[in-house]
């Protein structure tokens, strides 16, 4: 398969309509993300935030009632999971799922296996290198090799695990869902580092967060401001200031919004049809 | 007698059947009586044997060895196997018992465990056929502590009925028993586990964890988790987590790209690697694999 790469990338989200149990969650949003840019996505509790990245992945649990996603054009919501993933979209999960008795090393490995064509084989030695270099770079410690996945991780090395499994992966188009949550300082520079030193023309990132301190250290191009399912407005660095000092009112204020009880909402656990 | 090829290269072997003994390993047997005095790894190996109903296995005083038990039969079959455990003995006995025939298994097998005594039970059951399987454990000396491992894997439409007693029968014993249930096809599964904690026998421990997969809609898998205690200065606890695969786990290693057949056979691996982990010898090791990786093809390629 030949993607497209650098500005040619394209990720678009057109008129989405998005539902859980008859919850309609996503209400006519739209966002385009282009190879190399970097767009934050910022909104108060139950607006759809996450809801925006598992739809985008494939969640069997939310299902779309309308609109599109098109990645370099081409419809993807008939792809199944693991489809969505080989196509080079990657999901940075808020709360990282542990698997046990599965060791981080043969996980990742089996993830790269996959991504490869029948001719080709895995370089062991090269893979090797990669994973400690890029252990290394997250400061996780020796021995993350044999660590069952994510079992006995706190909550900040859960994370920093899912940035490791994106280096190795190189996504083409990566959704970081409140990848700041859990982290303390240091974590999160270290964090907003190593991303940042992913960023190029063929890669388009996804930030979701609550708070500035993430973009303090990694830059975005274009931040947007989500409330009720759909993107409300979209500006650059003076947004992020704006809500940081005074909140999410003054966007409702302004455009009129009125207020929707609307709560988080919680994935137990999901059908086994993708 | 049928002796597996990489036994058959094992300085230390053991292997017998009704005719025929080899005693590599140079251990003091008579009749049904098998006496380790050495250190070492030992290999058994017990093909079609019924001579007797019961062999016995002594571990001598303050010696450490580790034995590695494979069973073949070929018709259906009772049997009993004691292990006796003398002073500040240790045994790791890793135990696979394997049928030609589809066979029925009757299986007792006893452990008296004397002061000190310490023994891991490594009881890998990828067993073709029906079995019953009665797990006895005697923790007669002050400090004896066992750890049993199970790892059971059920296809077709076998039936496997295990009991395992722990007794503690003296002060500061400690046992902790851990199942690995995987049931597939029309496999049932039936475990009762039992902990007996007698009276004035203070600062004993003893623990069951139990978990298992199930990986069709027409299999079972059924645990008592049990625990009889009469003594109030003592840690126990039990649990059990039986379920079907956990879609979370499914979703999030399809979400880094491998297929749902991979994913799946990640997530057994995850319960079969813990075990197989814990074996020292290499080919032990790639035997079991292969027989676990066998049964769960088999299951692939009936679906």
């Amino acid at each position: 398969m030949v993607f497209a790469g650098g500005i040619n990338m394209t990720l678009e989200i057109k008129d989405l309509y998005v539902s859980i149990e008859d919850n309609l969650i996503l209400k006519g949003l739209n966002l385009k993300v282009n190879g190399g840019e970097t767009h934050a996505i910022m909104g108060p509790n139950g607006t759809g935030k996450s809801t925006l990245a598992q739809i985008c992945m494939g969640h069997p649990s939310y299902k779309i009632e309308s609109g599109d996603i098109l990645l370099d054009g081409e419809s993807i919501i008939d792809k199944t999971v693991d489809e969505r993933s080989r196509l080079g979209l990657f999901l940075a999960m808020q709360n990282p799922i542990e698997v046990p008795g599965v060791t981080n090393f043969d996980f990742v490995k089996a993830a790269v296996q996959t991504r490869m064509s029948k001719d080709e084989h895995l370089r062991i030695g090269r893979f090797i290198l990669k994973f400690e270099k890029a252990s290394q770079d997250l400061k996780m410690g020796q021995g993350l090799a044999h660590r069952f996945l994510n079992q006995g991780f706190s909550g900040g090395e859960k994370k920093r695990n899912e940035i490791l499994q994106m280096k190795m992966l190189n996504p083409r188009f990566a959704f970081l869902d409140e990848i700041d949550s859990g982290l303390d300082v240091d974590a999160l520079k270290l964090v907003g580092q190593n991303v940042t030193e992913l960023k190029s023309n063929d890669l388009g990132l996804v930030l979701i967060t609550h708070y500035q301190r993430l973009l303090d250290y990694i830059t975005p191009d274009f931040v947007h401001i989500m409330i009720n399912g759909k993107i409300v407005k979209t500006g650059k660095d003076e947004l992020i200031k704006r809500i940081d000092q005074e909140g999410y009112d003054w966007v409702k204020k302004e455009l009129g919004i009125e207020e929707e009880d609307v709560k988080p909402y919680s994935l137990g656990v999901c059908p086994s049809k993708h | 007698m049928k002796i597996l090829q990489f036994l058959k290269e094992k300085k230390t072997l053991v292997a017998f059947d009704n005719q025929q003994l080899i005693n590599n390993a140079k251990i003091k047997i008579k009749n049904n009586h098998l006496d380790f005095t050495k250190e070492n790894d030992y290999f058994v190996f017990i093909d079609n044997y019924d001579k007797y109903d019961k062999l016995s296995f002594n571990i001598e005083k303050d010696i450490n060895v580790r034995i590695y038990l494979i069973t073949y039969q070929n018709k259906n079959i009772k049997i009993e196997y004691d292990f006796v455990l003398n002073e500040s003995s240790k045994l790791e006995l890793f135990t696979n018992f394997n049928t030609r025939k589809n066979n029925d298994l009757d299986l007792k097998v006893n452990f008296e465990l004397s002061e000190n005594a310490y023994l891991k039970l490594m009881n890998a059951l990828v067993y073709n056929g029906n079995l019953n399987l009665l797990t006895r454990v005697n923790l007669n000396g002050k400090k004896a502590a066992c750890e049993l491992e199970v790892l059971n894997i059920g296809h077709q439409n076998n039936n496997f009925t295990v009991d395992q007693f722990v007794r503690h029968l003296n002060k500061s014993t400690v046992s902790n028993i851990n199942n690995s249930l995987i049931a597939n096809q029309m496999a049932k599964l039936n475990y009762s586990v039992s902990g007996f904690i007698a009276k004035g026998n203070e600062l004993s421990k003893a623990h069951q964890n139990n978990k298992g997969i199930m990986l069709s809609d027409k299999c079972e898998i059924e645990v008592e988790p049990k625990l009889f205690i009469d003594e109030y200065n003592v840690e126990a606890s039990h649990g059990a987590a039986i379920g079907q695969m956990d879609e979370m786990q499914l979703y999030y290693l399809l979400s880094r790209g491998l297929t749902e057949q991979e994913a799946r056979s990640l997530i057994i691996f995850g319960y079969t690697n813990p075990f197989l982990s814990m074996i020292e010898d290499k080919d032990i090791k790639r035997m079991l694999t292969s027989q676990i990786t066998k049964v769960m093809k088999e299951k692939a390629n009936n679906e």
